[in-house]
């Protein structure tokens, strides 16, 4: 059956900023996604322990900070032991070029840099995912 | 599919409990669900928190869960945010004011409500269920922010904890009929502001007026950091309403919850057999006694 998309958003490690994760948040309910916020200060471990409980179709981690190349390889290992493989990563923020390509390499589904629309993100989510290898 | 999520829940998977709640939610195997689930005592203290938005149910409920925890007890909490009814969509923001805890005895789960159904979502009863068969012994269910009328969480709970802020109404506002009733213990919280005696004084003023029930009135103040203790002794010294024999009027309450469900269900599919009794009833052709006992056995036969 048909359910609303279900997406936790969340704010890893000491980054503070969260206007941007805020607006993406209220740009997902009004497309009539169930958004889960998790707010900011979140360690791995939580965020993880979040997206399980909480049954999540997908992962939005928001990071401004320049901690992504600790933290995201973080949160994706502990969703492979937690047995969450299922659930898509999505990033957005500052990260750099170079980076891309690697987080993409390890599984995140989709990055976001600055001057996204928030069309694009609500349109990437909706589109149906293949089924990862 | 749901018997294998079973399997795996007894054998203490987190992920399949996850799993079992979203498609309670969802209203999937509900029949299923709730035959497996029967066997099971109503073991848990199921405490519910209500009052309007922003008077601090979700941080007073992340203040007592490590109070719980601390008594050895495993807790859940199911905590309902609305839904939009223009675009389905919600926007669930209880959990991060609860605190982040990866402790493997709270399991939090944040849930959309439909408006008009009560400030809360719908097939609660299934989820307690759930909790109660891996051995949650206190579970906190969070109305959306609610209004005056907003009783039904009655239903669900064995302790109803209206929550109250200082400077919300008259006198006159505490003898209206509704939530002020269903409540079992009635906190005001924030009580480091100025005018919390007084508040709490015209509250009490009201509930004396119905000395049948004896309804506490506690100061909370989580700024300051006091009362929660004390909220929690006295949420443990209440007796449990869903085991008690008092409980049989919610039988038909539950019953009548039901019965609109299976309508509404019946009717947003256009079942045949229903359009076809409203039409002769309509038409007059049935009696509305006969038609209302027709309705009874079409819903009772219908596919939830």
């Amino acid at each position: 059956m048909d359910h609303p998309i279900r997406i936790v958003l969340a704010k890893v490690g000491l980054d503070g900023h969260d206007r941007g994760i805020k607006v993406v948040a209220r740009a997902l309910r009004d497309a009539g996604m169930h958004v889960i916020y998790a707010g900011l200060w979140q360690t791995p471990e939580a965020v993880v322990r979040t997206l399980a409980d909480e049954d999540a179709d997908w992962l939005g981690l928001s990071l401004l900070s320049g901690a992504h190349m600790t933290l995201v390889p973080r949160v994706l290992e502990l969703m492979k032991q937690a047995n969450l493989d299922n659930v898509g990563i999505m990033v957005g923020g500052i990260i750099p070029e170079a980076d891309i390509a690697k987080l993409t390499a390890m599984g995140v589904a989709k990055i976001f840099g600055p001057g996204t629309s928030l069309d694009e993100i609500v349109g990437f989510l909706k589109t149906p995912r293949e089924p990862k290898p | 599919m749901i018997a294998a999520l079973l399997d795996r829940l007894r054998q203490g998977d987190r992920n399949a409990l996850a799993r079992l709640i979203s498609l309670a939610a969802q209203g999937e195997g509900l029949a299923e669900l709730q035959a497996s689930l029967a066997a099971n005592p109503r073991s848990a203290r199921v405490v519910a928190f209500t009052g309007s938005g922003g008077v601090g149910k979700s941080t007073l409920i992340g203040k007592l869960i490590p109070l719980v925890r601390s008594q050895g007890h495993k807790v859940a909490v199911l905590a309902c945010d609305p839904q939009s009814p223009l675009s389905g969509g919600a926007l669930l923001g209880d959990r991060f004011r609860m605190g982040s805890s990866t402790d493997d005895g709270v399991f939090i789960r944040s849930l959309a409500a439909q408006s008009g159904h009560g400030a809360l979502a719908d097939h609660l009863d299934v989820m307690i269920r759930l909790f109660e068969t891996v051995g949650f012994e206190v579970i906190f269910l969070e109305t959306v922010g609610a209004g005056q009328g907003d009783v039904e969480v009655r239903r669900f709970s064995d302790v109803v904890v209206l929550m109250l802020q200082p400077e919300t109404g008259d006198d006159v506002q505490w003898e209206k009929a509704g939530i002020l009733e269903c409540a079992d213990i009635v906190v005001v919280h924030k009580a480091d502001l100025p005018t919390t005696e007084q508040t709490a004084a015209q509250v009490r003023a009201a509930l004396d007026l119905s000395p049948a029930r004896h309804v506490p009135v506690l100061r909370v103040s989580t700024k300051a950091n006091t009362g929660h203790a004390e909220l929690w002794q006295t949420i443990h010294a209440l007796p449990l309403r869903r085991q008690h024999a008092t409980a049989a009027s919610l039988l038909l309450e539950s019953a009548i919850a039901w019965f609109k469900e299976r309508y509404q269900a019946a009717e947003s599919r256009h079942d045949a057999e229903l359009v076809k009794l409203i039409e002769a009833w309509q038409r007059g052709e049935t009696p509305t006694e006969i038609a209302a006992q027709s309705l009874l056995n079409t819903l009772t036969r219908a596919k939830p």
